[in-house]
């Protein structure tokens, strides 16, 4: 228990040292007059008995502030007095306080912000119970890495992979709400088996979950809604539990509330959560599938995610094992041909989730912390400084018995205080970056939005914070306490050799700097290099002056496909009419916004490998869709009004398509026919269009067709509800997304329009990870320049002040003013060369991790490098030729006269 | 004074003060006579080093203190030894008995080589 009584002894000092103190007053006096007494008992006279009293007593006050001393809290004491004495010297030189304070804040507010979104993002547990245990099921086969499961694949890993405890389908799409409070609205919607929560671990807030009754075709018609759009739509009245709400124009019962924050695991990316959840309702029959485990050879539809939950103890590798001799028995028996390299995969759904923004996040903390690292050197070039021009009070300390260590201890304090202060601000800082992040971070982000400045990251921002301290203290706090008071109070802080060796060490600074900054400008320039090779793609379509938003037509209001047609028929009338938008039309899947999957073809005259399909890739579009997204027409025409319900089938396909599947042949004039339609619905192409990148600008582009909308009902005979208008404009389109909507609602009041979009931000979202990183790295590159700048200033200042004799001398003996301004500027590109040199070193060593977020440009591209060689250079010399020019105007008179 | 000399007198002195206080509660002044008499004026040091010793024992736990009536009815503070004081005094002093021993073998031995 001895620790007991020191925090006790401790804590009475620093919380009431009066009572304390006059208690070891009195205990001292009552000593010293005992012993005056017993000096006069023994004979002397009063006077001399007091005085040997307090002799052998030995200093009255050495013993109290030994006593002092050893009460426990003597440090924490003397920390506070080195706190007030560090405030008093920063208070006293408030603009070399304020720009190092700033200079750290910024470091620390960068790191802090930084780190935040890194804490979201990809250190908060996805909100499932035990998410380690969760992982996502995948197909994959030629031309498809990552694509849905089907229902009979379904069955088979239930059955047979062990390391599956449970596994469940689901899909999104949205709904209609009707009825109630409030505009009719379309929200995104979830279809889940009855064990999707379950298998996440996610207990509903309020209600239950959905029942095998439930998911089955034909079953009651229940919802489960979001926490968001019960609070929204249903002003978050429990009573809702066992009411119905209209569904599509369908009186649906809600059966359950789940907690805020839930989402599906592929709820995180740009097309926004799900906000609210029906029964999938299929079974085996529904889907053409063969019931239980066996696989049907054909009528496979690919259309489900899937999420399992492992067994205890299994992980991911173990099921992706079973689910590849599952998969390997199925060739075996013919059912998967070999030639369509069939797989199936699981993957954690941490890493389903944060997979595609995690390296640009990482290399973004990197990045940050590069600028911290530049700040903390910057400032302690500023303490270096500092340093010198205190060298002569340091120096009196010294000579008047400060010991180094508390010398050290006071310097130390001082960048303690300092960064205190930065810290502060960086908190403040942070407070804006978060806020910033909050509403500006793109959505195809996973999580980036939902940072918070929670404890931990502000315990964060404290250890970055005493991190600051010591690497912006430990060098300049060195050097000071190296000091020699004699030799600096003689020779009256003229010491040439000490000044020499501060100053190599303020060099060394500013080139750690530089080198510091290339490698974030070089980061910098890779990404602004890789984004722009990015827009640079062709992507098949114009995306200026091009308004999007969805709308769909439900079963209710429009029973069949012919309405559905008259319906954007008349649509594209109105819209076309609104003055400023030039064409207007429809389709299926947005590019680089829906992806779009393939639908297997019959192409006269074309035989496919053996066990081999004909697949394109299928698009639905409405007359005047061509026009107002810009595809490029090859060859032959557009669909257009001709092409109606009754009319003789047509198409028009990509370059793609006519080069593999009509090779050597006029595609025009070419049939095809779309499998499942009627036997004898062979269309015709029409049109050959330029290839259009839809599903990524990076990906390889495979055949497209292109059906429309009227006669897709026709064959293969589905009617399409939900599509995207595309509407060119000859103005900024964002203004005309009111008249647009205006359109709608006239032809038809109940249907919601959502997802409300220009398509240059459609664009914009599908590369915005490595725009993300591109624009961090940009801000923190210009960061680092600047503070880069400010050392070199500072150092090209201080040697031109500190041969300022010289140059007197020089000028006296006929220097031009140039010629001492080369001699200033030649000073700090020494600095510049040598961090340029390393800066590039280290730059080829770091950029290689950069790897995975380029798109052309090697992590070593030549181009980069000499550029930002080339800008830092520049930014060097400029930076010099402030002091450089009061170098050139040294006035020798006035140097000659001094000297 | 280098800094192991004062680590030993202060060690001795922590033992004396804690074998006096074993003894029966004093105040500081009757330590410092008790030290004297006992050590027969050999550990003559300036009195007032015997607070900063005390006030280190208080911290550690060895001593406690009371404010009482002295013996000539002034208030003054008594210090007093606690179990914890009484098991240091026990090790200070066999520590003590090991390596005074030592000492006095080492210096019976070079006497007889000498």
């Amino acid at each position: 228990m001895a620790w007991y009584h020191e925090v006790r002894s401790a804590w009475r000092d620093l919380v009431r040292p009066r009572p304390l103190e006059r208690e070891l007053d009195e205990e001292l006096r009552f000593h010293l007059e005992m012993e005056t007494q017993q000096n006069l008992n023994a004979g002397m006279v009063e006077s001399e008995a007091r005085r040997r009293a307090v002799r052998d007593f030995g200093g009255v006050e050495r013993v109290k502030e030994e006593v002092r001393d050893e009460r426990g809290a003597r440090w924490l004491h003397d920390l506070g007095q080195d706190v007030r004495f560090a405030a008093r010297s920063l208070r006293r030189r408030p603009g070399f306080t304020a720009i190092a304070a700033l200079t750290l804040g910024l470091g620390i507010g960068a790191t802090t912000t930084l780190f935040g979104v890194v804490k979201t993002a990809l250190l908060t547990p996805l909100p499932y119970g035990h998410p380690e245990g969760v992982a996502v099921v995948w197909s994959a086969w030629k031309g498809f890495d990552q694509t849905w499961v089907s229902y009979d694949e379904w069955e088979g890993y239930d059955a047979y992979v062990g390391a599956f405890a449970d596994i469940g389908l689901f899909s999104d799409g949205a709904v209609n709400l009707t009825g109630g409070v409030g505009e009719p609205e379309r929200v995104r919607a979830g279809f889940v088996g009855e064990n999707v929560f379950r298998i996440l671990q996610v207990a509903p807030l309020l209600g239950r979950g959905f029942t095998p009754q439930e998911d089955r075709p034909g079953g009651p018609a229940v919802i489960v809604l979001g926490h968001g759009l019960w609070q929204r739509r249903y002003g978050g009245d429990p009573a809702i539990i066992g009411r119905a709400i209209q569904v599509g124009g369908r009186a649906t019962t809600v059966v359950g509330v789940m907690p805020p924050g839930f989402r599906l695991p592929t709820d995180f990316d740009a097309d926004g959560p799900t906000a609210a959840w029906l029964p999938l309702a299929q079974d085996a029959a529904s889907q053409g599938a063969v019931p239980g485990p066996e696989y049907s050879a054909d009528g496979m539809s690919h259309g489900f995610y899937s999420v399992a939950r492992l067994a205890p103890g299994a992980t991911t590798e173990v099921a992706n094992a079973q689910l590849r001799a599952l998969v390997a028995r199925l060739g075996d028996e013919g059912i998967y041909p070999a030639e369509m390299q069939f797989r199936a995969f699981a993957v954690p759904v941490e890493q389903q989730v944060t997979g595609r923004v995690r390296p640009a996040l990482l290399v973004a903390l990197a990045g940050v912390g590069f600028v911290l690292l530049i700040s903390c050197t910057n400032v302690a070039g500023l303490l270096l400084v500092r340093g010198e021009q205190r060298r002569r009070e340091l120096a009196v300390r010294v000579a008047l018995g400060a010991g180094s260590r508390r010398l050290a201890r006071l310097l130390l304090t001082e960048s303690l205080v300092l960064a205190t202060l930065g810290g502060a601000l960086g908190v403040g800082l942070a407070v804006l970056g978060v806020w910033l992040v909050r509403n500006t971070a793109p959505p195809a982000l996973p999580r980036v939005a939902d940072t918070t400045l929670d404890p931990v990251v502000l315990l964060f921002a404290l250890a970055v914070t005493v991190c600051a301290a010591l690497l912006s203290g430990v060098l300049p706090t060195l050097q000071a306490t190296r000091l020699a008071p004699a030799a600096e109070l003689k020779e009256g802080g003229r010491t040439a050799t000490a000044g020499r060796e501060r100053l190599r060490w303020r060099q060394a600074l500013v080139a750690a700097e530089v080198a510091l900054a290339v490698v974030l400008v070089v980061g910098a320039g890779l990404m602004i290099r890789s984004v722009s090779n990015l827009f640079a793609i062709d992507a098949g379509f114009r995306a200026e002056h091009v308004l999007t938003m969805r709308l769909s037509t439900p079963a209710t209001w429009y029973p069949d496909s012919a309405r559905v047609a008259r319906f954007y028929d008349e649509l594209q009338r109105r819209v076309t009419a609104i003055p400023g938008v030039t064409h207007a039309g429809a389709a299926y899947l947005l590019p680089l916004a829906t992806e779009m999957g393939d639908w297997g073809l019959q192409v006269e005259g074309y035989t496919p490998p053996p066990h081999q399909g004909t697949p394109g890739d299928w698009q639905v579009v409405t007359p005047g869709y061509f026009e107002a997204m810009g595809l490029r027409l090859a060859a032959g025409r557009f669909i257009d009004e001709r092409d109606h319900m009754e009319a003789p089938l047509v198409l028009v396909i990509n370059r793609r398509f006519a080069k593999e599947y009509l090779a050597g042949r006029e595609p025009l004039g070419a049939r095809v026919r779309i499998n499942g339609g009627p036997p004898d619905a062979w269309a015709t192409v029409v049109g050959v269009v330029d290839d259009v990148r839809h599903n990524a600008l990076t990906d390889e582009v495979k055949p497209q067709f292109y059906a429309p909308l009227a006669q897709f009902a026709v064959s293969p005979g589905n009617t399409l509800r939900s599509m995207t208008l595309v509407v060119h404009t000859a103005t900024d389109p964002e203004a005309l997304v009111r008249p647009v909507r205006a359109a709608i609602r006239d032809l038809d009041a109940r249907l919601p329009v959502s997802e409300v979009r220009t398509m240059e931000q459609v664009v914009g979202q599908s590369i915005a990870e490595p725009r993300f990183a591109m624009e961090l790295l940009g801000l923190f590159g210009v960061l680092a320049l600047t503070l880069s700048a400010i050392g070199i200033f500072g150092i090209v200042s201080q040697v031109v002040a500190s041969r300022y004799h010289e140059f007197g001398i020089r000028a006296a003996l006929g220097a031009a003013p140039r010629d001492l301004m080369l001699l200033s500027v030649r000073a700090g590109l020494l600095q510049t060369g040598a961090g340029l040199a390393i800066g590039v070193v280290l730059a080829l060593l770091l950029t290689r991790a950069m790897r995975g977020l380029l798109h052309g440009v090697a992590p070593t591209d030549p181009v980069t490098f000499a550029a930002v060689v080339l800008v830092t250079a520049l930014v060097a010399v400029l930076a010099s030729v402030g002091p450089a020019r009061r170098a050139g105007r040294t006035n020798p008179v006035a140097v000659l006269h001094e000297g | 004074m280098t800094e192991t000399r004062s680590d030993l007198l202060q060690g001795t002195l922590e033992m004396l003060v804690l074998k006096a206080l074993s003894l029966e509660p004093m105040h500081g002044w009757g330590l410092s006579v008790r030290l004297r008499q006992l050590s027969g004026e050999v550990f003559d040091v300036n009195q007032g080093s015997l607070y900063p010793a005390l006030q280190r024992m208080l911290r550690r736990g060895w001593v406690r203190s009371t404010w009482q009536a002295s013996e000539n009815n002034r208030r003054a503070r008594y210090y007093e030894i606690t179990r914890e004081g009484r098991r240091q005094l026990e090790a200070q002093v066999a520590e003590w008995e090991r390596s005074s021993g030592a000492v006095n073998r080492v210096l019976r031995f070079a006497f007889q080589g000498g």
